[in-house]
């Protein structure tokens, strides 16, 4: 009896750290009209020294120009394993995007950064359009973007 | 345990994926053709050409293909071999769809789990 009772209770703990809490997150981010091709975005975490930590969104589909994105390009190392499954379409002059996802509840509060790089065929590349803490009191308050990026909020539910 | 088969759809596994990155151009400098003659023959075939820039090696066109599609195509710069082309809308510049909002949730493009990173699950993902 007490073995099955061990085995329980280990078997919890072991599967515990799968339950992470997390939290959803919406990320928008507004483009200006720019009046280019469709923008090439990177969405990402950064910790307070800028050093990258993950990737949470990238807008494009030719991976060949994603080192256009160069900050991310560069932390992300442009490995695939990093990116997997968190690609879709380039944005348009114009438009929004809306991002949402679930995110470990560790990451907020706790110094970390969301930053996005935007590029453009034939125009300039913005590394760090956006840069802004993720915090509980950040989250519903717009910043604005530096190159593409008209404005951008996340909201935590 | 006989471990061939996995061996061997690994190796091709690999040699598929190389093939596949490499859309690249190669052509030795010296003996490129000038863009221009790339105009004059599509012009020929039909084309509108809007411009043509080199990318990764190659000649990059964007145009009207004798179809009236807005095409990007890639040629590679000596032989004019054509390498790459694809519809202009196929990607995401469309202008039709003003107004409407679209979803490219994922289901189709990562049934794969990310595995590896910080998001769990699956984003939805809309443009506005």
């Amino acid at each position: 009896m007490k073995k099955i009772l061990f085995a329980l209770g280990l078997a919890t703990v072991m599967a515990l750290p799968a339950y992470a809490q997390t939290r959803q997150v919406t990320f928008t981010t507004q483009l200006k009209d720019y009046g280019g091709d469709g923008a090439y975005l990177a969405l990402y975490l950064t910790d307070a020294d800028g050093k990258y930590q993950g990737t949470l969104w990238v807008s494009g589909k030719k991976s060949k120009y994603y080192k256009h994105l160069r900050d991310w390009a560069r932390g992300s190392g442009l490995n695939q394993a990093e990116y997997d499954g968190l690609t879709g379409a380039s944005v348009t002059s114009g438009r929004a995007l809306k991002v949402t996802l679930e995110l470990e509840d560790a990451l907020i509060d706790s110094g970390h950064q969301v930053r996005v790089d935007t590029a453009v065929e034939d125009m300039r590349d913005n590394r760090a359009d956006v840069v802004v803490p993720l915090t509980t009191e950040g989250s519903g308050k717009p910043v604005t973007g530096r190159g593409y990026v008209q404005s951008f909020v996340y909201d935590l539910k | 345990m006989n471990i061939k088969p996995i061996v061997i759809s690994f190796s091709l596994l690999l040699v598929g994926a190389g093939a596949l990155a490499d859309d690249d151009c190669d052509d030795p400098v010296a003996q490129w053709q000038p863009r221009e003659h790339l105009r004059q023959k599509l012009e020929a075939e039909g084309w509108t050409v809007f411009r043509i820039k080199v990318d990764d090696g190659c000649y990059e066109v964007k145009g009207i293909d004798p179809d009236g599609y807005r095409m990007e195509a890639e040629y590679s710069p000596a032989t004019f071999e054509l390498m790459e082309m694809e519809r202009d809308d196929d990607d995401d510049d469309d202008d039709h769809h003003h107004g409407k909002s679209r979803n490219y949730d994922s289901s189709s493009q990562a049934e794969r789990p990310t595995h590896k990173g910080i998001v769990k699950g699956r984003p939805s993902v809309t443009v506005e």
